[in-house]
């Protein structure tokens, strides 16, 4: 074999360099970078978002209410698509959350309104996330999100394995007593099929609530998502929620 | 010779196995599963049809359309008909037969209201806000205020 001189062989293995380098910065994007970048709205219409403003919400929960009434949901408590939780901060750093009924029964005034530094209500529901980790654990295929967006549970094919309810990081789901399936809001997809609001966006009295279509630059929703300051519950799991939040406390969970 | 002969029958069972795979899998996946993804494409349709409760902001000035103009003037201008009156769909489609009364009784109305007015540290500082215990604590809120226009 040839000699292989130390100023080849520097000059050999710079060229590779190059040559790797001028390669890594060239590649196209693969269609999984590209699906995470593009927020999939713009490809899709409608595509439904969903926003809540905390600084309005005022924990009277008419939401709640209509919610059960309009989905038909159990009326015992702990089976709620969606709830409202009021945080009590302290001075000491106690944070006390609560939600008596998931805020039908109305909220105790606190005993010792003097350590309160801030309270504020937190309307919480299904996030609809663009990642979905129920939809990720079902093991049949009965979860899943729809062409624009939402998430909904095949009540004819779920075979009552509470592996999403467990999975979901929003505690969104719960077990139906009566259809023996999970169940979990749908966005009132009956409503908004049908051009109409969801029960709870309608019969909110202060505006708190907030839903419309992303794909469309125009609507009210996008031009929230575009210019207000928002927040999205959990962030670190990474599981995209299109709920979005606008005035939430760091201390919210 | 012998030894393809063993060869063809395993041969055959595999193809017998492999057609039953196809027929369970035929006769077990539903219709519509796999046409939009991996889910029932027909649920969510099933989804779209179910029933609804509430009628929608638009349903109620057509016959109660003072009711309507006086709200659309007043401070309670935004909020929904029924979310003080309940789910109305019903009543939409049959006027005639669902007349139940849709207004809270006089003795409950005190804590209606006060779902949204009663006082809380909790509510938005610059929400009107009343003490239940303080404000009149014997009047029932109509008697001075009108709920579709509210002072």
């Amino acid at each position: 074999m040839k000699n292989f001189s130390r100023k080849q062989f520097l000059k050999t293995a710079a060229g590779a360099a190059l040559v790797m380098a001028a390669r890594a910065f060239s590649t196209p994007l693969s269609a999984a970078e590209k699906f995470f970048r593009e927020p999939p709205w713009k490809r899709k219409k409608p595509y439904w978002g969903y926003a809540v403003d905390v600084t309005k919400c005022i924990g009277c929960a008419r939401c709640v209410d209509a919610c059960k009434t309009e989905n038909d949901v159990p009326r015992e408590a702990f089976y709620f698509r969606t709830w409202v939780e009021r945080y009590i901060l302290r001075r000491s750093g106690e944070v006390n959350v609560d939600s008596p009924n998931g805020g039908l029964d109305g909220y105790l005034p606190p005993s010792d309104p003097g350590t309160v530094t801030k309270s504020f209500f937190v309307p919480k529901m299904c996030n609809h996330c663009e990642n979905p980790p129920c939809v990720q654990v079902c093991p049949v295929g009965a979860t899943f999100k729809t062409e624009d967006g939402v998430i909904l549970v095949d009540r004819k094919y779920c075979i009552g394995c509470r592996y999403c309810i467990q999975a979901c990081p929003y505690g969104s789901r719960f077990f139906h007593p009566v259809l023996h399936v999970a169940d979990k809001c749908t966005l009132c997809y009956h409503r908004i099929k049908k051009g109409l609001k969801t029960a709870c966006v309608e019969v909110c009295p202060t505006g708190a609530r907030m839903f419309g279509d992303l794909s469309d630059p125009k609507s009210a929703i996008s031009k929230f998502y575009e210019t207000e300051t928002l927040q999205v519950l959990k962030a670190n799991m990474g599981a995209e929620p299109k709920l979005v939040y606008k005035g939430l406390d760091k201390e919210v969970r | 010779m012998k030894d393809i002969q063993h060869l063809l029958r395993v041969a055959v069972i595999f193809a017998a196995a492999f057609a039953g795979f196809l027929v369970v899998r035929t006769l077990l996946v539903p219709k519509s599963f796999g046409k939009a993804g991996h889910y029932r494409a027909d649920a969510v349709d099933e989804f779209a049809q179910l029933p609804r409760r509430y009628a929608g902001e638009h349903a109620c000035g057509k016959c109660h359309a003072q009711q309507a103009s006086d709200k659309a003037k007043s401070s309670h201008r935004s909020i929904s008909c029924e979310s003080c009156h309940g789910a109305l769909l019903a009543h939409v489609e049959n006027p005639k037969s669902d007349t139940r009364p849709r207004r809270p009784k006089e003795a409950e109305m005190r804590a209606f209201c006060g779902h949204c007015h009663a006082r809380s540290l909790s509510k938005p500082g610059r929400f009107p806000q009343i003490k239940l215990s303080e404000h009149n604590p014997d009047a029932p809120c109509n008697m001075c205020h009108q709920p579709h226009q509210p002072k």
